[in-house]
């Protein structure tokens, strides 16, 4: 039996950004999965994380969230992006139901002198495998989103950045009155991400 | 662009504050109904703790006695409020929901309170307790005909979805249709709503064709994603219809309490509805892998004694000694503290606020069976649709 001593990986700020943006892509995908905003057909499952993961097979999905996760990484490694946020909206009404918050952290020291962390990359595996459980998990206490949902992703970033081509300045998309639930955290010594869904009162008296 | 936010909207505030939330619901999630309207998950915790920690249980105990109170000491204008907020406590507080909640007596009640009262025929609110009281009951069908009849309800389109999709789990395909057609000439609110389910309703119905057998074995083995059961089926597309019926089966195995009979009993249920009777064979083979609906589970309790035909014992010859005459039928002691218990029990409707008053879990159970079976039966029959 192999004892339990962690083997320390060493990451570099690229790798940790590449480790969050994929994070991203995984989590956003299982979450257009779990709460139905597209078909359960149309997903496929891998495997990462040690879990099965379901990843969308519509195309215009599929490149929507590989450029994001691109630019995502870029940011990431140039240590302005601030918060990632998937937003569940009503398609007839346009309201805001759900949103994913993804706050994210980065260690200035890193940023600025260039040094690498070390952490074992099975341990940060598990971290991210406890989110995706939760993610998963959450229609114990989510509404039930009975109409046809689009989402978005809104990036919370630094005010010097430039907004790139494909994205454009918007209000925040908030919910008025949420519930709050936060979820765990996941940690690569260079960049700390925290979870935080919030979400509609359902209320009785509403149509 | 300029502009400071001195003020945190309440994300960002407790995103960013020390306060995490527990994760009780995670732990316990297999014992935690979803609600359609989703969950407080504060009182979620809450309400889990109070399984293992007795103070969180008789506290639970204290303040459901305090909401029925609260119910009866009301004054104001809308007698529906404390109502609702009993039920949403209930549903808190109660995470699995189950039998001895009390949950569906208490739908029962409120709904049987109001039901004359014209100001809340229209009131959404009002509806929405009926609506969740069909859910849980065995055949909702008795209950959208009476609403109809009694015109509780019409103007709304959550009514008029309800109902289709119920007699579409049940493949009566063209009263659906009629339903969804009923509603949209009368203009329910929201119309689009309506028209929109109404749709997809449509295009379901389209590529629906009749299913064999085979397809209900895949079907029965097919894992069941967590996700599927509250959607009902609108908002996916179904492409593959054999997916179409695991969804559907899977929802009327988690509509509570209604009847999945699997084989043709010879003494069937005239309340009993399927997609397809299987042969007694085949249900055989297939019996282990259902666990089969709470009705099916518990009918060596509830099976009235019917005559035994099948089988025929051979008369012996010799006499029977007789005597087995029905003498006067044995007293049944009761002790002095459950004897007037017992004589409030038998008056009809006062009784059933008595039960949830005292929160007994037992009797609460019993008397969720037995309106699950008959949803209707403390109302007078003349209020009854024919």
């Amino acid at each position: 039996m192999a004892s339990r001593t962690a083997t320390k990986d060493i990451i570099t700020l690229r790798g940790s950004a590449a480790i969050v943006s994929e994070f991203f892509g995984y989590a956003a995908n299982s979450i257009l999965y779990n709460r139905g905003v597209y078909p359960e057909e149309t997903f496929a499952k891998v495997k990462k994380y040690g879990l099965p993961m379901l990843l969308t097979q519509d195309e215009g999905v599929k490149t929507f969230i590989a450029n994001l996760t691109a630019q995502l990484s870029d940011w990431l490694e140039s240590g302005k992006l601030q918060r990632v946020v998937l937003v569940i909206m009503s398609k007839v009404t346009n309201e805001v139901l759900e949103r994913w918050n993804f706050s994210i952290e980065t260690d200035n020291e890193v940023l600025e002198k260039g040094v690498a962390r070390e952490k074992s990359d099975k341990e940060i595996m598990r971290e991210i495998q406890a989110i995706m459980r939760q993610i998963a998990s959450s229609i114990t206490y989510l509404p039930c989103l009975d109409e046809p949902c689009v989402f978005d992703v809104l990036a919370y970033t630094d005010k010097d950045v430039a907004v790139p081509f494909t994205w454009i300045e918007s209000d925040p998309k908030l919910i008025a009155n949420p519930q709050m639930v936060k979820l765990h955290s996941f940690n690569t010594k260079i960049h700390k991400v925290d979870t935080l869904v919030s979400y509609k009162n359902d209320e009785w008296d509403e149509e | 662009m300029e502009n400071v936010e001195i003020s945190l909207d309440p994300e960002t505030e407790f995103l960013y504050s020390k306060e995490g939330t527990g994760n009780e619901w995670e732990l316990f999630k297999e014992n935690v109904r979803p609600l359609k309207r989703g969950r407080n998950v504060r009182l979620l915790n809450d309400a889990l703790k109070s399984q293992t920690d007795h103070l969180l249980k008789k506290s639970l105990l204290h303040n459901r006695r305090k909401m029925v109170e609260a119910i009866d000491e009301y004054k104001g204008d809308d007698p529906l409020k404390p109502w609702l907020e009993c039920i949403k406590w209930v549903q808190e507080a109660f995470p699995p929901g189950g039998d001895c909640s009390g949950l569906v007596v208490i739908y029962e009640q409120c709904v049987r309170t109001f039901w004359h009262e014209d100001r809340y025929k229209d009131d959404l609110r009002y509806l929405k307790v009926w609506l969740e009281y069909a859910e849980n009951c065995a055949d909702a069908e008795v209950i959208y005909s009476f609403l109809e009849a009694n015109k509780i309800g019409q103007t709304h389109s959550i009514f008029f979805i309800s109902y289709a999709l119920h007699m579409e789990s049940k493949n009566k395909i063209k009263t659906a249709n009629e339903i969804f057609n009923m509603g949209i000439s009368r203009d329910a609110q929201p119309i689009e709503k309506l028209k929109a389910a109404y749709k997809k309703f449509l295009g379901r119905s389209m590529g629906r064709p009749k299913p064999t057998d085979e397809d209900l074995t895949e079907n029965r083995l097919a894992a069941r994603s967590f996700g599927t059961v509250l959607a009902r089926g609108e908002t996916r597309n179904q492409i593959m219809e054999s997916s179409d019926f695991s969804r559907k089966k899977m929802k009327q195995d988690r509509a509570y309490g209604t009847p999945l009979n699997i084989y043709k009993d010879t003494n069937a249920n005239a309340n009993a509805t399927l997609f397809h009777q299987l042969e007694l064979s085949e249900a055989d083979s297939r019996s282990w892998y259902t666990l089969g609906s709470r009705k099916e589970r518990n009918k060596e309790n509830n099976a009235i004694p019917t005559k035994w035909t099948s089988n025929k014992i051979p008369r012996r010859a010799g006499h029977i000694t007789g005597g087995a005459t029905a003498s006067a039928c044995i007293d049944v002691f009761v002790d002095e503290e459950c004897a007037e218990n017992y004589k409030v029990h038998s008056e009809g409707g006062k009784s059933s606020t008595l039960l949830l008053r005292q929160g007994d879990g037992q009797n609460l159970k019993k008397e969720t069976e037995l309106l699950r079976e008959n949803p209707l039966r403390n109302f007078p029959p003349i209020c009854l649709p024919r």
